[in-house]
């Protein structure tokens, strides 16, 4: 059951580093504090301003127990109220917005970063399966993709070939995007496109780890109203998680993302848009992509490709998306960023034509094999 | 603004080494027990929090999606909130927030620890960082011995002072059926038991516990029709400090401080001492309850040596702390915050058994974690305040 948020909550900021695959001249903290700062930066807030810092990091990526204590000064957050969300950077958003939402406080820091570049992710991903039974069957992220993908094409009768356009439209996006580092797409008879991952998955259908941090500024109404030019409303908020153990899942299909959503629209009520202008989504890989647009209601089960023909949609992921830049615990915080800054129109890209966006569809996950989604609206007036 | 009251509670049988069950198998046993204690099931459920500690002392890497299929909780809302040592509380802080926020009306909160399962020191060890802090410590123990030195030194909290902590807890110990350790201890055994670190010393320190704690918290009329007897939270707050400067003398805890001054002006306490009939502290040595006995205002700066020697904090004193025996009854970790929780929740309804303080009905909680950087509070009471 999800009830109707008792005060508005609204982005009036947000700010990301450069994502790439290896920050190797700077320390986590460094990218924390260029993050936290140009949030700041603009607002007339000043770090004294915030009441409460919430983030989400990871302990077994950092190599650091309690992780968070490290970067409590990089992150602002001394003498203030701070938890660690350890969940994707949308969570943080989650846990923020009731903070607001409930009276106790009226500006929150959301903060998320990840260094996967320090770390090894395939042990990170791995880690996260249940030791007994799944770990040592050598489950991992690939391969749980890979499977998910050998259904899910056999479902909607598809190719590996056909996945090539989610893939293409997701990096053209991301070379577009000044904060992803990606110069190009690869050509045509790179080995991105053609090596084998996870059968039938390839490179090209499988999400980069990144480096990088992402801020976002929370505020209720009345700070919002006054400091943020066109602040961005959270509308709705959902999230649900779907067993651990892959076999119990549904073999071709998303139903904690379904589940997300509905939550947000309920919470988002019957007056709130149901088409979005923008729709920024996480996934780990191209089906993966698929599945997540599919349980979100934006195109029919096993007809997700579709979308993508003639170039793909301009509204879906015009960041790029999580496929070129996935920051692990801050892609979708990224999404939430990169949508509230096109809605709020502080967007320093050079030409976006997002000007008459109102709404946009903000969808993070987490888990091993996706197994836990959360979605957050947004609305800005017109 | 809408109240949130505890309405259910559960722990399990807390033990060295639970290998009778998996780390899911633990957190179900609380859950199961708490679900029963307020009447309701997993289906009346909105959300989950899972708090556990650090995920390295575990060896599984975000060990709450294990959890989910124990728990019956496909389809909810689930998130695990962590914050050291502290965070159960800060789980509970999380699941009141949803509530006051309006997000959820009944909460599930599950903090656990199976520190039977990893390399507890080392996994502490890597708190520090890694270039400039990790090869001088060892654990946690290093610098408490440091701080205790400096609060013998300049606030009297001697060596006898804390082992009249380690005997009282161990005896409240004796009559809480979920308790680890039983065994009762005298000062001069304290004092004479082996140094770990000194002033350290073995009898000192908490056990290491395997173990979980799960509380459900509900909002206003929820609560009422739940339970005629909810534990209503006055205040909770979870507040941290940043970092390990030079300049931090740590005679006093600037973040418990903040903590309970926030607490207890949302709670009306002013004079904390007279007001509280019990309190459920986190110590994970003897020396930190003494260090908190001040930092909550009990008792005045330099007073906490005879505020223990008084007798007025043991279980037939003024203000019992600790009447489950505290940590040094059972410590797993990232459960024990909530378990100081849940046992402030039984006092002040009445359901604390053998170690229940006669007619109390507001009751005091403190915990927190990192490297004694993070110091949360609450109050609850039986009163809707």
């Amino acid at each position: 059951m999800t009830l109707s948020p008792t005060r508005r909550v609204a982005v009036v900021n947000s700010a990301q580093t450069l994502l790439t695959p290896s920050w190797s001249g700077r320390q986590h903290i460094d990218l924390i504090s260029e993050a936290v700062n140009r949030a700041l930066k603009g607002t007339g807030l000043r770090i004294d301003d915030v009441d409460f810092v919430i983030d989400s990091g990871s302990d077994f990526l950092d190599g650091r127990s309690i992780s968070n204590c490290g970067f409590l000064g990089a992150m602002g957050a001394h003498h203030k109220e701070e938890s660690r969300v350890e969940e994707d950077g949308l969570w943080s958003v989650g846990y923020a917005a009731d903070k607001i939402a409930s009276g106790s406080a009226s500006v929150g820091l959301v903060l998320a970063y990840s260094k996967p570049s320090e770390s090894d992710v395939r042990a990170f991903w791995t880690g996260l399966l249940e030791p007994f039974t799944q770990r040592p069957t050598g489950l991992d992220q690939f391969s749980a993709a890979g499977l998910y993908a050998h259904r899910y094409l056999a479902e909607a009768g598809l190719t590996a070939d056909d996945l090539r356009p989610v893939a293409r439209h997701a990096w053209e996006a991301a070379a577009r995007n000044p904060f992803v580092d990606v110069d190009e797409v690869p050509a045509e008879d790179d080995a991105f496109w053609s090596e084998d991952v996870a059968t039938p998955l390839r490179r090209s259908d499988m999400a980069r780890p990144v480096d990088g941090a992402v801020a976002v500024l929370l505020a209720n109404a009345e700070v919002a109203d006054q400091i943020a030019r066109r602040p961005v409303w959270l509308t709705g908020r959902g999230s649900a998680i779907d067993q651990h153990f892959l076999a119990a899942r549904e073999p071709h299909s998303l139903p904690a993302c379904a589940a997300a959503v509905r939550s947000a629209r309920r919470m988002a009520g019957d007056s709130a848009a149901q088409d979005f202008d923008i729709v920024e989504v996480s996934s780990t890989s191209t089906v993966g992509e698929l599945m997540v647009l599919e349980a979100l209601g934006l195109a029919e089960p096993h007809r997700g490709v579709e979308l993508f023909r003639d170039g793909g949609p301009r509204h879906i992921n015009p960041s790029g998306g999580a496929l070129p830049a996935d920051v692990i615990m801050a892609t979708g915080l990224a999404r939430l960023h990169e949508a509230s800054s096109r809605l709020s129109g502080r967007t320093d890209y050079e030409y976006d034509g997002f000007d008459d966006a109102r709404t946009a569809l903000v969808h993070g996950t987490g888990g091993f094999g996706m197994q836990n989604h959360c979605v957050v609206t947004l609305e800005v007036a017109s | 603004m809408s109240r949130v009251a505890i309405v259910g509670t559960g722990q399990t049988v807390h033990a060295r080494r639970r290998t009778d069950v998996s780390q899911a198998g633990l957190a179900r046993e609380a859950v199961v027990e708490a679900l029963a204690d307020a009447g309701l099931t997993m289906d009346d459920i909105d959300s989950v929090v899972v708090a556990s500690g650090p995920a390295m002392f575990g060896a599984v890497n975000q060990p709450e999606k294990w959890l989910v299929d124990a728990l019956g909780a496909r389809y909810k809302p689930l998130v695990r909130v962590t914050s050291g040592g502290g965070t159960g509380l800060a789980g509970a802080l999380a699941a009141m927030n949803q509530i006051k926020g309006g997000s959820a009306r009944r909460v599930l909160v599950v903090a656990y620890d199976k520190l039977s399962e990893g390399a507890l020191q080392a996994s502490i060890s890597t708190l520090y960082d890694p270039f400039w802090g990790r090869e001088f410590a060892v654990g946690i123990m290093g610098f408490s011995a440091a701080y205790w030195h400096a609060r013998i030194k300049r606030l009297g909290h001697t060596e006898e002072a804390a082992a009249m902590v380690a005997v009282k807890n161990r005896h409240n110990a004796l009559v809480n059926p979920k308790a680890h350790v039983k065994r009762e201890v005298t000062v001069e055994e304290v004092l004479a038991s082996r140094p770990l670190c000194w002033p350290i010393k073995i009898l000192d320190v908490p056990p290491i516990s395997d173990g979980a704690c799960a509380v459900v918290l509900a909002a206003d009329e929820d609560a009422e029709s739940i339970t005629d007897r909810p534990a209503w939270i006055h205040g909770m707050a979870y507040y941290c400090e940043a970092d390990n400067a030079a300049d931090r003398s740590m005679l006093q805890s600037e973040p418990l401080q903040i903590a309970a001054a926030k607490v207890y002006k949302d709670a009306g306490i002013t004079n904390p001492f007279r007001q509280f009939d019990v309190a459920e502290v986190q110590e994970p040595y003897t020396c930190f309850e003494l260090s908190y006995y001040e930092g909550l205002g009990l008792c005045p700066e330099g007073g906490a040596a005879e505020l223990v020697a008084s007798g007025a904090t043991s279980m037939t004193g003024e203000l019992p702390v600790n009447p489950s025996g505290g940590c040094m009854g059972a410590n797993p970790i990232g459960a024990t915050a909530l378990i100081r929780l849940a046992e402030a929740a039984m006092q002040v309804t009445g359901k604390a058994g053998d170690h229940q303080v006669p007619e109390a009905s507001r009751a005091l909680v403190q915990a927190g974690g990192g490297w004694a950087n993070l110091r949360g509070v609450a109050v609850v009471g039986a009163d809707k305040n």
